[in-house]
């Protein structure tokens, strides 16, 4: 099995180099017999490396310790799930992973393209195929996850901790999916620029896959806050760490392409930007592999370093020098059909809203990067904390929940006084309302105060659109369940993304509420006392220790009031692995977590000793659940959006009838 | 140039100053300096006033806990050491022999007191230095 595994991803790399050069053959001599071939050279490189993939995944579940990977990342005692979860938790495994999701995209994008954009096609596989050859050549000659050891040990070094527990499946995952997705549009970005079709086949294309890697991104982030949330044990979701930095760099370039690609669709404005966008964002998904893989900046995140930095950088540097060289060679192509005609129009709220999410990237990648940048010019080491991104980001981030309340709504070209006030008068009502009211509650906070004021404004801005656009259809003598699923289902890109928004006012006000009032407790208990913590009571019953086959648990259990009712029992524990491989990780503190919509309990043993005393730390962070609540309908709305519409169903069957046809003719010719 | 250009340059110019001002600010205000433990001894008395990170290496048998959460370690560049002392999260990884990174101030008495403590193990999934690679190929 390992020699197949060494074997597929030599041959995939040669294919992948056969796909490059085959593509640019096809696409320069305007021959389908090379197109073709490279099409079905990519469809090969995506057989391989799935079996390459399966090797690996088997050499994992047989516990084949001769392969250097297997014995450095498992032990014979990992469960299955895990043994095949160790497939990403080493460098070599994920680079493998890198290059087969991106064998899968490319697969898709052949399989999904054959009889379209037959002239932009050649150049986008071209460039699929040169970016999969670099990260095979990686795999196949740089990291090897087939590297085999000289004699192979008994058990192999076990995997870390802090990478058993569910999240860590699938975050990783997801989030890779969006990394490598980013790719896609990139191609089709430098499909466009090669082949000079810059009109509005390639944008279509991007926005698409955008939307699709921009969807695993952002849900890649929220299950990676989720996985910090419960197991690193602080008590908190987001530390602007730069491997969480890395991931939400591209995802703000996404977000800021997703909007002003519309405004390249309806109105043929902001072209050049578009296309800087599509590259900054493949840039920073790059750069965010480069920095989780390489450990350059430390983060805790990064579970491997290695040496594949200088080969990232050189590739890295290429790129941009590539594509910004074709960007500049096309700018007479690029220009703008329309100018702007007032600031208070569509137009400008969503240029607006590029320019502060391009702001709020770029201070991310500064402060990500000021150590090493100040390390070269000064000498120095300097580090920035997370009080510098919320100082920065945390303004940008209120006037972009603004803008997200106007973009929809405010009319094209230049608005009405009449337009104003029909479509923002009553949101505005309620937002001011809102804050006062909180105001006169006692929150003084003016941040969150601020935050909830704007969240509310624009819920009420997407109420009134669903609500006027279902009463319209309703008046037609559809019943209102009906008419709103017709209005979605109808108009998926628009309805879809304010299911969106939504999701996004949901995941505000989480974040609001959780970094505003955290209440934080310490207290050392003896058997039978209590600690109370806002209208919480925790009383402290005893302390257990026993032993699993992989660990030594000591579990403290505790019991849980409100005001004199009930809630039940909870037990944080701290876990000592007897697994000799996992020495050098051997302290587990497994948070207690009880929640709800209106706070999160969170309780971690920090301490205990032989006598049965033991300390605890207990944290109340209010409104918690929202952020995943919020992110299970921003999926949602994502799906919407993607979902295939019958128009373009439709449109898409048209197409190809008429290729056959063409190919019929030329085929008579 | 027209009325409506120039109100788009100040929209965006507003942007950008705000940009820089809120970076700047940012920067100035909560920049500290990442020092090893010779490069903090250098900069005695200057680095008593300062907030400082400091990286090094936790000494073998010199972490000393309470129940209540006091925790007081050394660390060490391999050359000079530091006292520490903390009282907070304690990353599941600290232990004995492992990188630490701490970040408060250092008293006069000689003292580290930590506000932050990060650790982490360099070498354990996968080796950090290449030549340790060759060798099991």
């Amino acid at each position: 099995m390992v020699e197949t595994g060494s074997i597929c991803l030599f041959l995939s790399f040669v294919i992948s180099v056969y796909t490059l050069f085959a593509s640019l053959v096809g696409a320069k001599t305007r021959k389908r017999e090379f197109t073709n071939s490279a099409e079905n050279g990519a469809l090969a490189v995506f057989i391989l490396l799935t079996i390459a993939s399966g090797s690996l995944i088997h050499a994992l579940l047989t516990r084949d310790f001769s392969l250097k990977y297997v014995a450095s990342n498992i032990s014979r005692d990992l469960s299955t799930l895990y043994s095949i979860t160790a497939f990403w938790a080493g460098q070599a495994g994920s680079l493998l992973l890198w290059a087969w999701i991106l064998s899968i995209y490319t697969a898709l994008v052949v399989l999904l393209n054959r009889r379209k954009s037959r002239e932009l096609m050649p150049y986008v596989l071209a460039s699929l195929a040169a970016i999969s050859s670099f990260f095979i050549y990686l795999v196949a000659f740089v990291e090897s996850p087939f590297e085999k050891l000289p004699f192979a040990p008994d058990d192999g070094r076990g995997l870390n901790p802090l990478l058993q527990n569910p999240y860590m499946a699938i975050h990783p995952l997801t989030l890779y999916f969006g990394y490598v997705g980013v790719t896609v549009p990139f191609a089709f970005a430098m499909g466009a620029l090669l082949s000079g079709r810059l009109g509005d086949e390639w944008i279509r294309n991007s926005r698409k896959w955008t939307i699709l890697a921009w969807t695993f991104l952002g849900i890649g982030l929220l299950l990676g806050a989720r996985w910090a949330y419960l197991e690193l044990g602080w008590g908190g979701y987001w530390a602007w760490d730069p491997v969480e930095n890395a991931a939400f760099m591209p995802w703000l370039t996404a977000t800021a392409f997703l909007h002003s690609v519309m405004i390249q669709e309806k109105k043929g404005m902001l072209k050049k930007w578009n296309m800087a966008l599509i590259i900054i964002t493949f840039f920073l998904a790059l750069f965010g592999t480069f920095i989780t893989r390489s450990g350059i900046i430390s983060s805790v995140h990064s579970f491997a370093q290695s040496n594949i930095g200088p080969f990232f950088l050189s590739f890295i540097g290429f790129i941009l020098i590539f594509s910004f060289g074709m960007f500049t060679l096309r700018l007479d192509q690029l220009k703008s059909e329309n100018r702007y005609d007032s600031i208070l129009s569509r137009e400008s709220a969503f240029l607006f809203n590029n320019l502060i999410f391009l702001a709020a990237a770029f201070s991310v990648f500064l402060g990500t990067i000021f150590p090493i940048v100040s390390e070269a010019i000064k000498g120095e080491k300097i580090l920035v904390g997370p009080p510098y991104f919320n100082r920065v980001n945390v303004p940008m981030g209120l006037i972009l929940i603004l803008l997200m309340g106007i973009g929809p709504l405010i009319s094209w070209r230049k608005a009405s006084q009449e337009n104003l006030m029909k479509n923002f008068l009553y949101p505005s009502i309620l937002g001011i309302l809102t804050a006062v009211v909180l105001f006169l509650v006692g929150i003084r906070e003016a941040v969150a105060l601020i935050s909830f004021g704007l969240c509310a404004f624009v819920a009420a801005t997407i109420f009134i659109e669903f609500y006027r656009g279902t009463k319209v259809r309703a008046k037609r003598g559809e019943n209102y369940l009906l008419a709103l699923y017709h209005l979605i289902s109808r108009n998926r890109r628009r309805y879809g993304g304010y299911i969106v928004h939504v999701g996004v006012i949901l995941i505000v006000i989480g974040i609001t509420a959780s970094s505003a009032f955290v209440t934080q407790k310490e207290a050392t208990l003896k058997k039978g006392e209590s600690i109370s913590v806002n209208h919480y009571t925790l009383r402290f019953d005893e302390l257990n220790q026993y032993t699993t086959e992989m660990k030594h648990v000591t579990a403290a259990k505790l019991s849980v009031f409100n005001s004199e009712r009930s809630l039940g029992v909870i037990v944080p524990e701290k876990n000592v692995y007897k697994y000799e491989g996992n020495r050098d990780i051997d302290n587990e503190t497994e948070v207690a977590l009880r929640s709800t919509f209106k706070d999160d309990l969170y309780v971690i043993l920090t301490n205990f000793d032989g006598n049965g005393t033991a300390s605890f730390r207990v944290l109340i962070n209010p409104m918690v659940s929202w952020i995943w609540a919020g992110g299970i309908v921003l999926a949602l709305g994502a799906i919407v959006i993607m979902w295939p519409s019958a128009r373009e169903r439709r449109e898409e069957a048209v197409v190809r009838y008429s290729v056959e046809i063409s190919e019929e003719g030329t085929a008579k010719v | 140039m027209s009325r409506g250009k120039i109100k788009f340059i100040i929209a965006i110019a507003a942007i950008a100053l705000t940009l820089a001002y809120l970076v700047y600010g940012g920067v100035k205000d909560t920049m500290v300096y990442y020092l090893t433990v010779e490069e903090l001894k250098e900069r005695i008395p200057s680095v008593y006033k300062e907030r400082v990170r400091v990286s090094g290496t936790v000494v073998p048998g010199s972490i000393k806990k309470d129940i209540d959460g006091n925790l007081e370690f050394k660390i060490t560049d391999g050359d000079q050491s530091i006292d520490v002392r903390y009282k907070g999260i304690i990353p599941d990884v600290f232990r004995d022999g492992v990188q630490a990174v701490v970040e408060g101030t250092y008293t006069p008495e000689n003292v580290f007191q930590a506000k932050i403590l990060l650790a982490k193990c360099p070498t354990k999934y996968e080796p950090a230095n290449p030549a340790n690679k060759k060798e099991s190929t």
